[in-house]
């Protein structure tokens, strides 16, 4: 069965919405911020980071209601709510849509901030409030009861493969009948241990530019954002691009197969470790990859998908805008025929890889 | 809609506080014991000892030592996954001629609830990372396919404590779409300094041994282990290897509050609904539910007024009593009890219960209970609002 992307809502380094995501990969306009972490030798630590914001969340919800939630679950929220505005559902019958929700780290500032309470003022002064929002499903549980969602519900966190692996029981359920509609999700957050960690493992790179498609170097750059789909049954009429197929393996235990005569979006993000995976499946091919857009996290493979859907519905192929002169990829057409096929392909750094395919 | 393909339960691998393995565990839940204790792995500061019920200390995981490279819930994930693949008859080189999948529910298994190394980050130690790598490679899900070297399908759910419930029910679904052949399925989770603060912090936690449905109930009592089934579909398995069947599985969502259950049960009712539906029994059909009975004041009332509505005169019982409450890994435990109390044609006590609540129009069984019938229930309420429901049945109890 195929599944319809009928709108899509987005928040990340780039902007806010489908229109500002689509603007950025015509323009080839990139959107980094320069933060700086004060360390507690004094140290100053500044690198370059795609923020999301979460300003012009209370055009869909009162201040009020926003107060104890968190940076994680408003961007998910904003999300939300912009996909559906984008398919026109915001005031529609809402009661067979279900929620499926995909993060790698999961409310990671929350977590920490739970963390505080206690490590700060003693076990007995632990915040229940932090701890009952750090939990991974706390952004899907916030979107069903702000939007009164009383489908199913999932959230899963599979690291680099939370999205393709998500994506597999949203289909099961549209296939089965559980639900009619899916609002789709993918979402992550920086904070500043991530940073911390970032730079233990990477050095201290982060300084741009990011070079998704050398994939020898290290030119990953953190990012965050959300990014909501909504997904129904395909008839024939998806306003963006169709989900012809997903498969998730490791290509270190049995080889991916690529589909012939597609289009790759490498979820390539510049992590070395995870660029020999693309090395070794998609030379040759025609490529490109997204990531210096939103930047990196595990949950941006939800924004390849959204990059992929968007080619697909205008018909033209948006570069990375490190991709020229990689000499991975052989030249390609900026234009996409009728009948062109993408496949979103990510890697995770043992090889595990997840499989999207789309056409129109 | 009814299940279109007959999912087929091969195999059964449990550990908790109540024992290492399965055979265990039934032995203590039927002798009508348990162990709660103060935490041994962790200490704090807390005025008061909430008790637990932890693995015995002097367990040592059926691992070798490349395996202990994970974080404690990958390892117990692990050690129930072995037990059920053994139980199936499946080694690691007869699982390769195969698809298999992996579906596991946890919590505490995906948090980054390293409190040692935020502790020293934050005191400008500059912590190395080897338990940031730790956490890396310890998706529990991912865990099992990466030490099976396995080549399916991959999901961590993380459904707060209907985890478990989900992921068996999630791993039917892949099954009967013909994503994989086999499916290691269920949850596990670790107890952990950081929720052992967390459930204090909403005191919702009992100082005494938890007293699920009891009218003195106070709370929960936390517990760590891992429940794990091998699914296969029922239409290419030989009958003498089949141990149960997944008939059904229904979920929903109260919109409600983050860590309350709805008041009107109304999330709780339509898992159910979609649960019974979808294995084609009726409420009659139905021989007992495991509860998710966690001895919360709030968990406890509504659950069994939903009880009282819509499977009146079920036998039900929870087993948090036995195991504490395991979070991600309770939906899994209990429907891996639940197929084997078929099995054997009982259910235990429901341990801790004394006194009857006025508010709740229900009660659990005091005695071990000869049941009737090969089909029962399992069911799990969680933060966010999630309610999931199994259906499950014994072939030929």
């Amino acid at each position: 069965m195929r599944l319809a992307i009928e709108g899509i809502g987005v928040t990340g380094g780039f902007g806010v919405g489908v229109d500002a995501l689509r603007s950025a990969l015509q323009a080839g306009t990139l959107s980094y911020q320069n933060l700086t972490v004060e360390h507690h030798d004094g140290a100053k630590d500044n690198f370059l980071a795609c923020r999301a914001t979460t300003e012009g969340l209370d055009r869909f919800l009162p201040k009020r209601e926003l107060r104890r939630i968190d940076h994680f679950s408003k961007m998910s929220l904003y999300a939300a709510h912009l996909a559906l505005e984008d398919a026109g559902l915001l005031d529609a019958d809402l009661s067979r849509t279900g929620v499926v929700v995909a993060t790698g780290y999961g409310p990671l500032k929350t977590t920490f901030n739970f963390l505080d309470s206690y490590l700060d003022f003693g076990y007995s002064c632990s915040s229940p409030t932090h701890f009952s929002n750090s939990v991974h499903n706390a952004a899907a549980a916030h979107v069903s009861m702000q939007l009164k969602l009383t489908a199913p519900n999932l959230t899963v966190t599979q690291f680099e493969m939370s999205v393709a692996s998500a994506l597999l029981s949203a289909r099961q359920w549209l296939e089965e009948g559980r639900v009619d509609r899916v609002l789709f999700g993918a979402v992550d957050e920086y904070c500043e241990v991530l940073r911390y960690c970032r730079r233990y493992f990477f050095g201290g790179s982060e300084q741009g530019p990011m070079r998704p498609l050398a994939l020898e170097a290290q030119t990953a750059m953190v990012g965050e954002g959300a990014a909501f789909m909504i997904l129904t049954r395909d008839d024939g009429s998806a306003a963006y691009a169709a989900i012809d197929s997903m498969v998730l393996g490791n290509h270190s235990v049995a080889p991916v197969e690529l589909p012939p005569a597609t289009l790759i979006v490498a979820g390539a993000d510049g992590h070395r470790e995870c660029g020999r995976w693309y090395a070794e499946t998609v030379n040759n091919r025609p490529v490109v990859a997204c990531s210096p857009y939103y930047g990196s996290f595990p949950a941006a493979a939800g924004f390849d998908l959204v990059a992929a859907a968007l080619m697909l519905r205008d018909k033209q192929l948006y570069a990375g805008p490190q991709d020229a002169g990689s000499g991975l990829s052989p030249s390609v057409d900026s234009v996409l025929l009728s009948g062109a096929r993408l496949a979103s392909l990510k890697f995770g750094p043992g090889g595990d890889y997840g499989l999207i395919c789309l056409s129109r | 809609m009814t299940c279109p393909v007959p999912i087929a339960v091969t195999g059964l691998g449990c550990l908790s506080g109540a024992g290492m393995n399965l055979d265990e565990n039934l032995a203590t839940l039927f002798a009508g014991q348990r162990y709660p204790g103060p935490p041994i792995r962790f200490s704090t500061d807390h005025p008061v000892a909430y008790p637990v019920l932890e693995l015995r200390e002097e367990f040592k995981l059926p691992l070798d030592e490349e395996q202990l490279i994970y974080a404690r819930t990958g390892q117990l994930a692990l050690a129930a996954a072995l037990e059920a693949l053994t139980d199936a008859g499946y080694d690691e080189v007869s699982l390769r001629s195969k698809r298999v999948g992996v579906c596991i529910g946890t919590t505490v298994g995906c948090a980054l609830n390293c409190d040692d190394f935020y502790r020293d980050y934050k005191d400008g130690n500059s912590p190395g990372m080897s338990i940031i790598e730790r956490y890396l490679r310890s998706n529990p899900a991912a865990v099992i396919a990466r030490q099976l070297k396995l080549n399916g399908p991959v999901q961590t759910v993380v459904n707060a404590c209907s985890s478990g419930t989900d992921a068996i029910g999630l791993g039917a679904f892949w099954l009967r779409a013909g994503v994989c052949d086999l499916v290691i399925s269920g949850g596990a989770d670790e107890l952990s300094r950081v929720t052992y603060a967390g459930f204090s912090s909403l005191m919702i936690t009992d100082s005494s041994p938890c007293r699920p449905f009891d009218v003195n109930r106070k709370g929960l009592n936390l517990g760590e282990g891992a429940g794990i089934m091998i699914l296969e579909r029922g239409d290419t398995v030989e009958k003498k290897r089949i141990r149960g069947r997944v008939l059904g599985y229904g979920s929903a969502c109260d919109a409600h509050h983050l860590t309350a259950p709805r008041p009107d049960g109304a999330g709780l009712q339509a898992a159910l609904a979609e649960a019974l539906q979808t294995a084609g029994v009726s409420p009659q059909q139905i021989s007992f539910v495991n509860a998710h009975g966690t001895g919360t004041p709030d968990n406890d009332r509504i659950e069994g007024q939903v009880l009282q509505k819509v499977l009146p005169g079920v036998p039900f019982l929870s087993t948090k009593g036995y195991t504490g409450h395991t979070l991600g890994a309770a939906g899994a435990i209990e429907a891996v009890y639940t197929l084997a109390c078929l099995e054997r044609g009982e259910i235990p006590a429901s341990i801790g219960f004394v006194e009857p609540d006025p508010a709740i129009p229900v009660a659990p069984v005091t005695a071990n209970t000869s049941i009737a019938g090969t089909v029962a229930l399992s069911q799990s309420l969680a933060f966010g609002g999630n309610n999931a429901v199994l259906i499950l049945s014994a072939e030929g109890a």
